[in-house]
């Protein structure tokens, strides 16, 4: 008997295959990365120093402001990891799925690894660009030294925080897509919960009257948790500091896959 | 029912399949269930707060603020000038001849202006205002005439021919009254960028205006009016705001502040909109349920069956968006009115804006509001619906239908505020704007209109779906 | 392939409900290598129930099912043990049929060239690179086949492998699934139609509404269906009904100016016609064909019965 590789990455191999042999795979990715990187340099282009009451006073947090583009392009990220688990079961290939790797954690586990490679990925690419666009428009609009902001640089303690930490965002957005729609099964329910999870929250924060809760869902909400990341200035002022809104955002995630896998392991195919 | 109308029997067939899916009845219940979402969060964390400490301010309607240089004028008469100049300190700011009863706040006035952006204006009694040329800004001559109870308003490029404005007729107008020039100039809200953040401010501003040719008659039998003898006055009570004048040689520069208007407020809550605001997360399951109505045929060919047994497939869409919308709008309805009633009560409890009027649905503007938001939401699932037909996946349609939806909302506050008012009247977004109530500064587009554009995006993405339903196989 | 041994499927008192309906109930039988096991029922009996609970997607209420004496689940290459073709259609449409295969072989580590071994088994080379949702519904059906055999694997299960195939496909089948009886595997074909099961099972497993009806070979249930059956061929057709009625048999006419006779031994049918002067033509032993058995068989089973259409 030959010796075969290890469950594991037998599983990853077959969950990478499955990915990369759908036409979808390049174009979400491709909408994430050019969403990310639009989405950030028009937000870019849009602020100026002349709009602030003198143009050094204007205290913006630029590395934040150019990384703001993740706001689109996440949504491809989570049609990804929804359709990574949703499809299977939409075209009834989970039951051959299941028949090769008969291990539910197994599987779960697997498509967690191939569908947060590719939003890593999409996420450095995404960040990269967004930077770079903020590297080309910024001094434009007045964000010169002269006024006190520095050219965003990876080479700077913050700016390399918030970069690496968007792009660990955007696997995390990754991960709790994935977990929903194990847990749900159905691709448009998934999605639609997702994005309500997403996006509702600053919206619904915006709209109750109570200062309290609008804070309390700035701390807890998922999106807003997560990209306090990307914060680089006035860190004691923020709702939730950086690494534990990011800590937020991860229990979420794992909160969905666990839910996820518990459902994946008892229910009937 | 319906049994000779092909299309009739159509919708019926469109409508059985759709509450035949529990799915999809329950992302029905889900619209109501998430609009009411905000409204029930805000009832329930409500602490049924006391009423503030002492009595709200009673702030008055109107502002009746402005610098005046005046005679007093008995009996019938006239007064005429020539606007030399204004300076543009806001589009409302006003300059101009006015007739006022007395030197006291509220009194009743006649006056006849000119504006830097709205034209030549007659206005009186705080609300109403009447147009006159649209491009006329100063240099303008200007004429109001009293006789008896009626003034009349009269503005002319040459000083000989005059058209008419307006013309008022005063209740009771004691026989001397006041007359003369003024100048005001509103706040004008002030939107600043710091810290990532827009900071909005109302900063009052100062008006400036130049007269010549000032004559005051008096007809007949009334005793003239002594020429030079004008006197200043101003009603705002801190000296920061009072304005002032200087003459030389009959040409008069008179500077003030305030306005002689009713109140606006551009900070005010719009209660209504507020009650409403849940529907911009329960159009996400209208989305999903528009979505799926459709895909649903794409899966495993059930289209096959659907075009086979009516042909016409532009009336399939026909069918399934009339199904769709009329089931969307009806969920809609239940959810904004309910939401509309539940909210009211605790809306006005954390208010900043105290003294508001008691809302109901039987106010014209709040039931726009309600079955606007109850239209808005159908349109979102019919327009989903003519999405999914075009790319045929729900995992591609439901993002593509909700993130333009969404997007203005999200770059609130982080982006400034025209970018945001931009892309409020590009997207389908502007559909939220139907239930608006009150005119903010943060205003984007009118009720209606808004309404329009999304309504133009989905008679645009119908007529795209049935164009590719028709051509492509099935 | 593995050893023999490790072919054999075991179910155990296997009870499975979905909400209140009872889809399988108490069943128990074995499918042993070298023989192809027909597994038929009418629709709706529990068949695909059955096959899901052998290969550990759906877990039964009770009972056991076991593959070479483990339960699915926990085998670590499971594709090198048990291959199975449940639904054909289950494909990512716009996925290649060599793809669709791929991801399978990686996931047990069996080497790629299986892959295009396994497509020219099935005759689908040519196909290979074209997507999924491209193929016609024999053209999948033989992808899911190639798809089961992938692992060379001493057990198979198949659902309903003739589904979509032309005649020239399904002669095709039969050999197929015989030849790999004849490697010493256990095979398990379960269908609805028992014709086509005529000429390739050995062995069947009938089951309706849940329960299993019979468990025998296939020679022992034409048997059993057919003893007691003469056809007989005799020109006063007519006649010989009423008279052989009369001494107590069940008459049917047949095609051709066939009669089939039972309740009677044959040597008592001659005689009787004898007396009355009818010369009998033909006398044979019926052997019912396996598709009467069965509808003897599973008559009582049936959840769906068509009515026939009135004759006008």
């Amino acid at each position: 008997m030959p010796r075969r590789a290890p469950r594991l990455r037998r599983a990853v191999q077959a969950e990478w295959t499955k990915l990369r042999t759908v036409p979808s795979l390049p174009w979400l990715l491709a909408v994430a990365v050019g969403l990310t990187v639009l989405g950030s340099a028009g937000a870019l282009a849009s602020v100026d120093t002349s709009q602030c009451p003198t143009p050094s006073e204007c205290f913006e947090d630029t590395t934040k402001l150019s990384l703001t583009g993740i706001w689109l392009g996440q949504a491809a990220v989570v049609v990804l990891g929804v359709l990574a688990m949703g499809s299977e079961y939409g075209t009834g290939t989970i039951g051959s799925t299941l028949a090769a790797t008969p291990s539910r954690r197994l599987v779960l586990l697997a498509k967690a690894v191939a569908v947060s490679a590719v939003a890593l990925v999409a996420g450095v690419l995404g960040v990269l660009g967004s930077l770079a666009a903020g590297r080309a428009i910024l001094p434009g609009n007045g964000f010169t030294s002269a006024n006190g902001y520095e050219p965003l640089s990876l080479a700077d303690g913050p700016t390399l925080r918030a970069a690496a930490g968007t792009v660990l965002y955007l696997g995390l957005v990754a991960l709790l897509s994935l977990g929903v729609a194990t847990a749900v099964r159905d691709t448009a329910g998934a999605i639609t919960g997702v994005l309500l999870l997403l996006y509702a929250f600053p919206i619904v924060a915006g709209l109750v009257s109570d200062p309290a809760w609008q804070r309390r869902l700035a701390r807890y909400g998922p999106m807003e948790a997560g990209l306090s990341i990307q914060n680089t200035t006035r860190l004691d002022d923020l709702p939730i500091a950086p690494w534990p809104g990011l800590g937020v955002l991860a229990t979420y995630a794992g909160v969905a896959l666990l839910s996820g896998l518990l459902l994946f392991q008892v229910r009937d195919a | 029912m319906g049994g000779h109308d092909p299309f009739g029997r159509l919708v019926l067939a469109e409508w059985t399949k759709l509450r035949s899916v529990p799915r999809w009845m329950m992302a029905l219940a889900a619209v109501v269930g998430l609009t009411l979402l905000v409204a029930v969060f805000d009832k329930a964390s409500d602490q049924g707060s006391p009423a503030e400490e002492g009595e709200p301010l009673q702030k008055p309607d109107f502002s009746d603020q402005f610098h005046f240089v005046h005679q007093p004028l008995t009996g019938d008469g006239s007064i005429v000038a020539h606007v030399v100049s204004q300076e543009d300190s806001h589009e409302w700011a006003k300059a101009g001849l006015i007739m006022k009863e007395r030197l006291e706040v509220g009194a009743p006035y006649a006056a006849v202006l000119v504006t830097p952006d709205h034209g030549v204006r007659m206005q009186w009694d705080f609300d109403h205002d009447v147009a006159g040329s649209d491009d006329g800004a100063a240099p303008r001559w200007l004429r109001l005439t009293r006789s008896g109870d009626v003034v009349t308003g009269y503005e002319s490029t040459d000083a000989r021919n005059w058209q008419q404005v307006g013309e008022v007729d005063l209740d009771d107008l004691p026989s001397t009254v006041e007359v003369g020039l003024f100048v005001a100039s509103p706040d004008a809200v002030v939107i600043t960028r710091q810290y990532g953040s827009n900071s909005v401010n109302e900063t009052p501003t100062r008006g400036e205006a130049v007269f010549d040719n000032v004559s005051v008659e008096a007809d007949g039998s009334s005793p003239s009016p002594a020429d030079g003898e004008w006197s200043d006055y101003d009603s705002a009570d801190e000296p920061v705001f009072r304005g002032s004048s200087t003459e030389s040689d009959g040409v008069f520069t008179v500077m003030g502040s305030g306005d002689i208007a009713e109140v606006r407020r551009p900070f005010g809550d719009d209660l209504v909109e507020l009650s409403l605001s849940g529907a911009a997360v329960g159009m996400l399951a209208a989305a999903a349920l528009g979505a799926l109505f459709m895909t649903a045929e794409f899966k495993r060919g059930m289209i096959r069956t659907t075009f086979a047994a009516s042909p016409g497939r532009g009336r399939v869409l026909a069918a399934k968006a009339i199904v769709l919308g009329g089931a969307t709008f009806a969920a809609g309805l239940v959810a904004s009115v309910i939401a509309f009633l539940v909210s009211q009560a605790t809306l006005r409890h954390t208010s900043r804006d105290p003294g508001l009027p008691e809302l109901s649905l039987a106010n014209l503007t709040v039931l726009r509001a309600v079955v606007g938001t109850a239209v808005l939401i159908a349109l979102v699932a019919v327009l989903s619906l003519a999405v999914a037909t075009i790319v045929r996946h729900t995992a591609l349609a439901i993002p593509l239908v909700v993130l333009p939806l969404l997007v203005p909302s999200l770059v609130e506050g982080g982006l400034p505020l025209s970018v945001e008012n931009w892309l409020t009247r590009l997207t389908p977004a502007a559909g939220f704007a139907v239930q608006q109530t009150i005119t903010r500064y943060d205003t984007a587009i009118a009720p209606l209109v808004g309404l329009g554009v999304l309504a133009a995006y989905v008679a645009v993405a119908l007529a795209v779906a049935t164009l590719l339903l028709r051509r492509r196989d099935a | 392939m593995v050893a023999a041994m490790d072919a054999t499927i075991e179910v155990r008192g296997v009870h499975k409900r979905y909400g209140r309906t009872t889809a399988v109930d108490d069943l128990s039988f074995t499918v042993r290598p070298g023989q192809v096991t027909g597994f038929v029922g009418p629709n709706g009996a529990g068949k695909s129930t059955t096959l899901r609970v052998i290969l550990g997607l759906d877990a039964p209420d009770e009972g056991t099912a076991l593959v070479g004496g483990r339960p699915y689940r926990t085998l670590r290459t499971p594709l090198l043990h048990v291959g199975a073709l449940l639904d054909a259609t289950a494909v990512h449409p716009a996925r290649r049929a060599r793809d669709h295969l791929g991801w399978m072989a990686q996931s047990n580590g069996i080497p790629g060239a299986r892959v295009d071994e396994v497509l020219e088994l099935v005759g689908l080379t040519s196909a290979a690179r074209r997507r999924a949702g491209g193929l016609s519904l024999g053209m999948l059906q033989r992808l899911g086949i190639a798809g089961a055999v992938l692992g060379d694997a001493p057990t198979l299960l198949f659902d309903e492998p003739v589904n979509g195939l032309d005649p020239d496909g399904i002669r095709w089948i039969r050999g197929f699934l015989r030849s790999l009886a004849a490697e010493g595997r256990a095979v398990l074909v379960s269908s609805h139609l028992m014709s086509e099961l005529e000429d390739t099972a050995d062995h069947l497993v009938v089951i309706g509404r849940g329960r299993l009806i019979a468990d025998t070979s296939v020679r022992d249930l034409v048997a059993a269906a057919s003893k007691d059956q003469i056809l007989l061929r005799t020109p006063g057709r007519s006649e010989a009904m009423t008279l052989l009625a009369n001494a107590g048999a069940t008459v049917t006419a047949g095609d051709h100016g066939t009669l089939t006779v039972s309740g009677l031994p044959a040597e008592r049918v001659v005689a009787l016609l004898g007396e009355r002067g009818l010369p009998v033509m033909e006398v044979t032993q019926h052997r019912a064909s396996l598709e009467e058995a069965y509808m003897e068989l599973t008559r009582d089973a049936l959840d769906y019965e068509a009515v026939a259409l009135e004759e006008s």
